[in-house]
Parts: C-alpha cells; sequence; structure tokens
C-alpha cells in the first residue's frame, strides 16, 4: 500500500531528475546549440519561418501597430508554430541526431 | 548521476523516443520564441512592414523590359552628350576624352606642353595688355613673374567661350605684334633674373667673356660654365651676349652679332613674313626640351625683328607696294587661325598655336588631340 505511491513518486523524481541530467548534458556538451542551428536552418529552407512571419504580419495588423507584446506574438505564433514543425518532414534529421546522442549519453 | 545513468541505460526505445520528442518540443518553441522576438524588435524599430508598398508605386516602378530602352525607360545612349568641365582649363570635355586631356592639361609624364601653354598665355596676356594700353611698365615688369602667369591663366579662362572675339584681336595683334615684341628683348634682360639685376655692366661685361653666360628659361640664370660649355651652342652664347652687351659687343671671341642683324635686315615682304612666322613659332613652340636653348631662341628671334619693325607697320597696315604678298600670307594667316579657334571651341590658345604651323604642311593631329 504504500510502497507503490513511493515507488511512483521515485520514478516520477528519477524521471525529472533524469531529464535534467540529460538536458544538462546536451547543454554542458553544445550539443543544444548545435541542433537549435540545425533546426533553425531547416525551417528557413522549408519556408517555416515565412510563413510564420506572413501570420505574424496579420496578427500585428488586427492588433493595431503599436500595441504589440511580446507575449501576444508568442502566444499566437507558438502553437501555430509548433503545429507547422510538426507537421514537416524535418523531424526526423532532428529526431535522428537527438536519439543518436542519447544513446551516446546513456550507453 | 551514475545511478541514474545506469537506470537510464535500461530504458526501452519508446521512452527514449518521448524523450526525443520532448526536446524537440523543446528546440521548435525556443525558435518560435526567437522569431517572435525577431519580428517583435522589427515592428518596434519600423523596418517590419518596409518591403511592403502599395500598388501604384510598384506599378511605378516596373521593371521595363522593351528593347532600346533600360530597365528603368530611359534611353541609354545619351552617354556621347556627357561632358566634363576641366577643372585646369575650365573647357568642357567629352567623357571619353576626359582622362587623356586632364592628362595633357595637368601634365602627367611630359610636360613641355604645359610649359609652352604657360607661356603662350603669358605673351598673349603681354600683347593684349600693350595693346590696350601702351608702354605699361608695371604689367611688363610682372610677365615674367608667377604672379602674372597666374593672371595670365584666369584671362584664358575668362577668354575661352567667345573664340571669334579671340580671333579679332589676334588679327589686331598682328600689326602690334612687332611693337610689343620689339621691347620684349630689353625687358627680358632687365627682368631676366637676380643675377642680371645685380651686375654691373663692367662685371657683366667680365662674366661673359670668361663664362658661357646662355641664360635658363626657367630659373633666369646664366650658365657658369665654361666658354665650351658642351650645354649650350655657340649661337646661344652669341646671341646672350647680344642682348646683354648690345650689338656692338665685338669685342667677345666669336661674337658676329652685327654681321648677323644686317643679313636680316634685307626689306624683303616675303622673307620677313616667314622669318615673322618663325618667330611665332619659336616663341611658343614646346619642342625645345633643352631650357635654356628655348630662350635664346626666343631672344634670338626677337632681335631682328626689332630692326624690322617700320617695314612690318607698312606691310601690314597698308597692304599694297612691295608687302602685298605677305599681306596676303598675314590675311590667310589670321583667317585660319580664326576658323581654327572656332571649330576648337572655347580653347585657349589653339588659334596662336595654328598661325605658325601655317607655312608647314597642315597637322591634323593636334587638333585630333584638341578635340
Amino acid at each position: 500500500m504504500w510502497s507503490q505511491p513511493r515507488a511512483f513518486r521515485v520514478n516520477m523524481s528519477k524521471e525529472s531528475q533524469m531529464r535534467a541530467a540529460i538536458n544538462q548534458k546536451l547543454i554542458e556538451m553544445g550539443e543544444r546549440e548545435r541542433l537549435k542551428e540545425l533546426l533553425r536552418a531547416k525551417l528557413i529552407e522549408c519556408g517555416w519561418k515565412d510563413q510564420l512571419k506572413a501570420h505574424c504580419k496579420d496578427v500585428i495588423r488586427e492588433k493595431g501597430f503599436e500595441h504589440v507584446t511580446v507575449e501576444d506574438l508568442v502566444a499566437e505564433i507558438t502553437p501555430k508554430g509548433r503545429g507547422r514543425a510538426n507537421i514537416l518532414v524535418l523531424k526526423p534529421d532532428c529526431f535522428h541526431c537527438l536519439t543518436a546522442f542519447l544513446v551516446l549519453t546513456t550507453v | 548521476m551514475k545511478m541514474e545513468d545506469m537506470s537510464l541505460s535500461g530504458l526501452d526505445n519508446t521512452k527514449l523516443e518521448a524523450l526525443a520528442h520532448d526536446i524537440y518540443a523543446d528546440l521548435v518553441e525556443d525558435a518560435c520564441l526567437g522569431l517572435c522576438f525577431e519580428v517583435h524588435r522589427a515592428v518596434k524599430q519600423g523596418y517590419f512592414f518596409l518591403d511592403e508598398t502599395d500598388q501604384d508605386s510598384m506599378k511605378d516602378f516596373e521593371i521595363v523590359d522593351q528593347p532600346g530602352v533600360d530597365i528603368f525607360g530611359q534611353v541609354y545612349n545619351q552617354w556621347k552628350n556627357k561632358e566634363c568641365v576641366c577643372p585646369n582649363c575650365n573647357r568642357s570635355i567629352a567623357a571619353s576624352r576626359f582622362a587623356p586631356h586632364l592628362e595633357k592639361c595637368l601634365g602627367m609624364g611630359r610636360n613641355s606642353s604645359r610649359i609652352a601653354n604657360r607661356r603662350i598665355a603669358s605673351s598673349n596676356n603681354m600683347s593684349k595688355s600693350e595693346s590696350d594700353q601702351e608702354d605699361n611698365d608695371d604689367i611688363n615688369d610682372n610677365d615674367w613673374s608667377y604672379g602674372s602667369e597666374k593672371k595670365a591663366k584666369k584671362r584664358k579662362s575668362d577668354k575661352n567661350p567667345n573664340s571669334p572675339r579671340r580671333s579679332k584681336s589676334l588679327k589686331h595683334k598682328n600689326g602690334e605684334h612687332s611693337n610689343s615684341v620689339s621691347s620684349d628683348p630689353y625687358k627680358y634682360a632687365y627682368n631676366s633674373g637676380i643675377s642680371y639685376e645685380t651686375l654691373g655692366p663692367e662685371e657683366l661685361r667680365s662674366l661673359l667673356t670668361t663664362q658661357c653666360g646662355v641664360m635658363s628659361e626657367h630659373t633666369k640664370k646664366m650658365c657658369t660654365r665654361s666658354l665650351r660649355c658642351p650645354q649650350h651652342t655657340d649661337e646661344q652664347r652669341r646671341t646672350v651676349r647680344v642682348f646683354l652687351l648690345g650689338p656692338a659687343a665685338s669685342s667677345l671671341p666669336d661674337v658676329d652679332g652685327v654681321v648677323e642683324n644686317d643679313g636680316y635686315d634685307v626689306p624683303d615682304g616675303q622673307a620677313l613674313m616667314s622669318r615673322l612666322q618663325w618667330d611665332g613659332s619659336s616663341d611658343i613652340s614646346p619642342s625645345d626640351s633643352a631650357s635654356s636653348k628655348a630662350s635664346t631662341n626666343n631672344s634670338d628671334s626677337k632681335k631682328p625683328k626689332k630692326k624690322k619693325k617700320p617695314s612690318l607697320g607698312l606691310n601690314s597696315g597698308t597692304c599694297g607696294g612691295p608687302g602685298s604678298g605677305s599681306c596676303a600670307a598675314v590675311g590667310a594667316g589670321t583667317t585660319g587661325s580664326g576658323g581654327g579657334g572656332s571649330s576648337q571651341g572655347s580653347l585657349g590658345l589653339p588659334s596662336r598655336k595654328k598661325k605658325p604651323k601655317l607655312p608647314a604642311p597642315p597637322t591634323p593631329s593636334i587638333y585630333d588631340d584638341m578635340n
């Protein structure tokens, strides 16, 4: 009775700890920056950025030139950007790198 | 850490993929945030909408794609009438000829023509001033100094646009020419440099018996080498002596200026005219590279003319009698020079340059250069 939640808790904490550790390692090794750069290049290449920019224009016109804040933009843009990035086929590239990295670090 | 690594190694593929997915989403979000910042900054700085234009201006600045015009719709073979104004002589020259002209005008390489131009300008100035007001010693004295050169230049540029007037004044000058030049040798002798002014007659005489004494054109100093100095000819030495000591300088070695002058004195109109024209050419000819030689040429030519003055005045004035042939020559010279002046536009010196060339076969190369 006690053991399960305890085990679960331990498990959760373990998982979060593991995530933190992996993130730490990504940053430490500079892999995260490299991946980010790769992703950005891919996004620009496939037109993701231009599409989002056009969307930005619409949003800004809607809201008015002067009243735009970063928060507004983030709220408007991020969901759309995420959805588009998932639709696009560039995912395998980054994924491949990521999994390779993970395997490397964990083995 | 070690423990987690150990446990991590036990993860299966699905968990790994989930992890990778999370990280990927993280990265995408980062990219989105970056874009948001970028756009926001662009909006606030005001350059976000710069690339947007309205339809009217788009139509205005449409790229024209037609034969014969450039992309702005302009006819593009207008380079012909593009002209540059020379900063030195104020002439406007076709752009394609501007670089060669500058080279000549400002004097890259050989500068003898530039020196000649300056000399022409100064002599022009001199003769003009004399025709305006005779015996104006101040102006005459200034003629060989630096300031007067500047003045002459200015005057030249003033004269440039109206070439007909120039030719007229030149015609007038033919009458005055002998007059102006006749006073020249004295001026030259007195003003030719410090070395002359500081010397007394005796000193001058003794100096001339021992030294070459030929005057340099630029420095106006005398050559201090021996009488057999190889740089100057005997004739140059002789003329210098005739200048400085007068025609009676027979005491000097190998000076027979008197005989020479007698030889010049033959009152033949035709010979006189050719002589005169040759004088003009020697006056401005830039071809003699040895400066001292040029100066003596100058003086040499002026010497006999002094004696010819009366006959010349008669020739150009009356245009009859024995000098009729020469008078025709004068007319030809002036008209030819006038035509040359007008055809060459606002050049400072062409007509003057042309006159001496008249007896010789026409040389079109000069005008090619000028145009």
